[in-house]
């Protein structure tokens, strides 16, 4: 192929600036021997001319305010749902707090109680753990269970 | 000189990087702006490829969902431009295959593009009638076109995207998106050329 043809085939890419600089430098050397060339040049930018101006659809109001309205209850939802999680870990945090706390305060109770009635209570810390474990375990599967049906009522909807 | 030229009219808007960090601070106005800043380029590049005004309403609504939801996963470093458009161009193309697998590439007889405004119309009435022919004509020739080269041809031309920008949104290399620009503009020629006598628009 010639160097003609060759640069004639990059004419629509110049039109468009994509050429890199070395060729449009190239191109812009044959175009100043070349009227062939530059007369094809200046119908490829007509065309890229014309694509530049082509009527700008607009999207409709009515469109706008319902994007902004959807935009607006997402955020209040994300709000929502932030302070609904800071609860959640508040409770949690919380709870966790008076278990620990409570368990020290239970056992000098009862070690005080049994010392004055003089009573075993050799069972207190079993049954302590297992009631927290089974507490715990349950609140959490509800938890879980919960949570899976809103996110199915999420994708639902 | 030339290439000079090309680098400031094919440069980036300025100015959307303060919307677009308050957004990820999570600021609620911020996607107010940007919705403002972008809504005709985002809607305008919607329209060409999906064709229906209707289909394109709607995904242009997912799209704004879509970058509050993930505006955290925005990467600052990058094109906002591009970050956008790559958004909307993979919920259109999920709603291309839903609802028209066999005619992704196909023309829509109802596709026309809306001509509501005119960009810098000429100033005297023939002048502007010849204009607006012209522009329909190009108009309707563009939207005869596979979806890939409307895409390309308007994220370039009218969105005035850099090449490595649409390189972005296309998920391509550069060299895939310069092969298709010239395929593209190749074929709306000849589009153009089977309409009427070859140059009679120009």
């Amino acid at each position: 192929m010639s160097d003609h043809e060759t640069l004639r085939g990059w004419l629509s890419l110049a039109a468009a600036g994509a050429l890199e600089p070395q060729e449009q430098a190239e191109l812009d050397r044959h175009l100043g021997i070349c009227e062939e060339c530059a007369a094809e040049l200046e119908r490829w930018s007509e065309m890229a001319r014309g694509l530049k101006r082509l009527p700008t659809p607009q999207p409709s109001p009515r469109l706008i305010e319902r994007v902004r309205a959807q935009l607006e209850s997402s955020a209040a939802a994300r709000t929502e749902r932030r302070w609904n999680h800071g609860v959640l870990a508040f409770l949690v945090l919380f709870s966790w707090t008076l278990t620990l706390a409570g368990w020290p305060i239970v056992r000098l109770a009862s070690r005080g109680v049994a010392s004055w009635l003089d009573l075993g209570f050799t069972g207190t810390w079993t049954t302590l753990v297992w009631y927290t474990v089974l507490t715990w375990l349950t609140g959490g599967v509800a938890g879980a269970v919960l949570s899976w049906q809103k996110r199915r009522e999420r994708r639902l909807a | 000189m030339m290439a000079a030229i090309a680098q400031t009219i094919w440069e980036a808007p300025v100015g959307v990087e303060t919307d677009v960090a308050r957004l990820r601070r999570g600021d609620p106005e911020a996607l107010g702006a940007l919705l403002e800043r972008y809504q005709n380029r985002l809607y305008r590049y919607l329209l060409r490829l999906v064709r229906e005004p209707a289909a394109a309403e709607d995904v242009f609504q997912q799209t704004w969902v879509r970058v509050a939801e993930q505006a955290r996963r925005y990467d600052p470093r990058k094109s906002f431009d591009a970050w956008l458009f790559t958004v909307a161009r993979n919920l259109a193309i999920d709603h291309l295959r839903r609802f028209r697998p066999e005619s992704l590439d196909e023309p829509l007889p109802s596709g026309e593009a809306r001509g509501d405004q005119i960009a810098a119309a000429p100033a005297s009435s023939l002048d502007r009638a010849i204009f607006q022919e012209r522009a329909a004509r190009l108009a309707e020739a563009m939207v005869s076109l596979p979806a890939v080269y409307r895409e390309v041809l308007t994220l370039r031309f009218e969105e005035e995207m850099k090449l490595e920008e649409i390189a972005e949104v296309l998920g391509a290399p550069l060299s895939t998106v310069k092969t298709r620009l010239r395929r593209s503009l190749e074929s709306l020629r000849r589009k153009l050329e089977a309409r009427g006598p070859a140059g009679d628009w120009v």
